[in-house]
């Protein structure tokens, strides 16, 4: 039976080429042909096995009694002769009269043409099989199905996700923070340079580097963080670094890394609730983590929603960005620890420290059950917006705002930090209590610290903090091991540390 | 103007057609010179299996004619040689047409384009 086609109305039996028949068009091979030529192949050799074995037993007789098929009807008795004469075709209208034993071996040797051939055509079907399987093996990594998933983060900001290093690429109007440029005109050239950051995974070292960064930005942008939001963790931390202004000239980059900081950590925060460890760098690690695997399929659509309440550090002068990542880290920690204990309020809202004015934000001494922010040593100009104790009740105001978001026990650390930053800067400029009010926190000095018996619980400050050079972080070091004491001991270290630094 | 196109356009189409036509005739006829080269080959393996002893018949019409062995392998090596010669011939035509082909194509995108900016213009026109 020969297979035609399937079409109705076309009664082809070959469909090798497109064919137009009554308006219809075939094409190439339907399924059954594409196996065709295979099958074909294979009854050939099968024909030549059967010839084979006749030729073989052919010569047994020297005559054979056969019914002669005489026309397509009829046979009549015949006698087969010269059983051993057989003229083979050899091709071409080419003919050659042989033995049995000589045909057979013509027979072999066509027979291992042919295999041949079936054998070229099977690799080349194998071929195409792999390639239709690979296909079909992209599409499917590439496709909402399988293991792999994309996990994608969209990324208002372009400076969240930038960190340390300048990016190129970035383009200086892309971010949201040219409002606060209006306001600080200092800040304009450094926010432009913050957006040139590129992300990038922050070993320690980095951080370190972002540290110092952030605290010749810190100065300058005052104002920024307290910004929000959502569409930029980055946003928050320029304006609190840009509060704190210095007369450094670096703070282009420390912006930048100053909000990459905060971008980090709250998307590690948002990433990992239940906190791990709260070291900064392992959160930068899985923030990295979630980026990179961005590139697979399904996708996870990963955003940051914590907005960390910012702390300004005012050192007044100099490596006020080490303290604020330190805090940073610290605050993660604790974060990280706390979760669980905060007031109801999502321990990552406004959690990111992008500036040491974040630190005075986000740690705020509870008083009573209130939280009053702790004495900032930042300049005034940052403590704007800071959550550092004033005796303002623009300041109060601000704490609530940052308390609601942060959570109290970090506002403690926080407290703590600003406690012991104000002290330094106390004793540097015992005048300057008042003008420091003026910044991004609520105005407070060292005064009220000292007399505060801090009676909120004590912050933890789960991490220590390398030393660092500067005093403020000195200062830290020393106040964040005792600092998970408890609040009437803290006063006397506080007491002490004054002492001590006097 | 977009009658004038419109007339170019099918003439071009016409020509494409054709070439068409070709190309694909000169395709099937070189697949048969493909198919005849294999054969050959294999009837010069077999009659080389062969000894004298074996008389070799060659088929002229309804004739078997005897042939000599030796003749019938140069006769058959001759045979391959020119279906060689054929194939490569067919391959330069088959090569050339294509790329008449290929201009073709391009003039007609040319006109169409044309033909439809002009359609365009007389519909506003009107």
């Amino acid at each position: 039976m020969v297979n035609r086609c399937c079409i109705v109305g076309c009664n082809s039996a070959t469909h090798n080429r497109p064919l137009k028949k009554n308006g219809l068009t075939c094409h190439c091979f339907p399924a059954w042909r594409r196996d065709h030529g295979d099958q074909v192949r294979k009854k050939v050799e099968n024909d030549y096995e059967s010839l084979q074995d006749r030729l073989r037993t052919l010569p047994d007789k020297l005559s054979y009694d056969i019914m002669v098929p005489f026309g397509p009807l009829a046979f009549m008795p015949g006698k087969l002769v010269h059983t051993n004469e057989l003229t083979v075709l050899l091709g071409d209208n080419w003919f050659a009269k042989c033995s049995a034993k000589q045909a057979d071996a013509l027979v072999e040797h066509r027979k291992k043409h042919v295999k041949n051939t079936l054998d070229d055509l099977q690799k080349v079907m194998k071929n195409f099989q792999n390639r239709a399987d690979f296909t079909d093996d992209l599409e499917k990594l590439t496709g909402d199905t399988g293991d792999f998933a994309d996990i994608r983060e969209e990324v208002i900001n372009e400076e969240e996700v930038t960190k340390g290093k300048p990016r190129l690429a970035l383009k200086p109007n892309s971010k949201p923070k040219q409002e606060y440029l209006l306001e600080l005109e200092e800040d304009k050239e450094k926010k432009e340079g913050d957006e040139e950051r590129t992300t990038g995974v922050l070993s320690e070292e980095e951080l370190w580097a972002r540290l110092d960064e952030l605290e010749r930005q810190e100065e300058l942008q005052d104002e920024r963080y307290r910004l929000d939001s959502t569409d930029t963790n980055g946003e928050d931390t320029t304006s609190s670094s840009e509060e704190e202004k210095e007369a450094d000239g670096g703070s282009d980059v420390q912006v930048n890394g100053h909000q990459k900081e905060n971008g980090w950590v709250p998307s590690s925060i948002t990433s990992q609730m239940n906190g791990t460890n709260g070291s900064h760098p392992e959160d930068e690690e899985e923030e990295d983590c979630n980026e990179e695997a961005g590139n697979g399929l399904p996708t996870i659509y990963f955003s940051h929603t914590a907005e960390f309440k910012k702390v300004r550090i005012n050192t007044g002068k100099n490596t006020t960005l080490k303290f604020s990542e330190r805090n940073e880290q610290k605050a993660q920690a604790k974060r990280k620890k706390k979760s669980g204990k905060s007031n109801g309020h999502s321990p990552h809202e406004s959690y990111k420290i992008t500036s040491p004015a974040d630190i005075y934000r986000v740690f705020v001494d509870l008083v009573n059950g209130e939280p009053i922010p702790r004495k900032s040593i930042l300049k005034s100009r940052s403590r704007e917006n800071s959550v550092c104790s004033d005796t303002s009740e623009s300041s109060t105001a601000d704490f609530e705002e940052r308390r609601a978001a942060f959570g109290r026990s970090w506002s403690h650390d926080d407290a703590t930090h600003s406690d012991t930053s104000d002290g330094i800067t106390e004793e540097e400029s015992p005048t300057g209590t008042s003008p420091r009010t003026n910044g991004r926190f609520e105005a407070f000095t060292g005064t009220v610290i000292e007399k505060d018996p801090l009676p909120c619980s004590i912050p933890h400050l789960t991490i220590a903090p390398p030393a660092l050079p500067t005093i403020p972080e000195r200062k830290l070091e020393e106040v964040g091991p005792e600092a998970p004491q408890e609040p009437p001991k803290r006063m006397s270290k506080f007491k002490a540390t004054r002492l001590h630094q006097k | 103007m977009a009658e004038a196109i419109h007339k170019k356009l099918q003439s071009e189409l016409e020509k494409y057609q054709q070439l068409q036509k070709d190309v694909s005739k000169s395709m099937s006829l070189r697949q048969k010179l493909e198919a005849q080269l294999t054969e050959n080959n294999i009837v010069k393996e077999e009659l080389a299996l062969l000894d004298c002893q074996n008389t070799v018949y060659k088929l002229i019409g309804p004739v078997l004619v005897k042939q000599d062995l030796d003749e019938a392998k140069a006769t058959v090596s001759k045979r391959l040689e020119y279906i060689n010669g054929e194939i490569q011939r067919y391959e330069t035509l088959l090569k050339e047409m294509e790329r008449k082909s290929e201009q073709h194509r391009e003039v007609l995108s040319s006109l169409q384009q044309e033909y439809q900016r002009a359609q365009g213009q007389a519909v506003g026109k009107v």
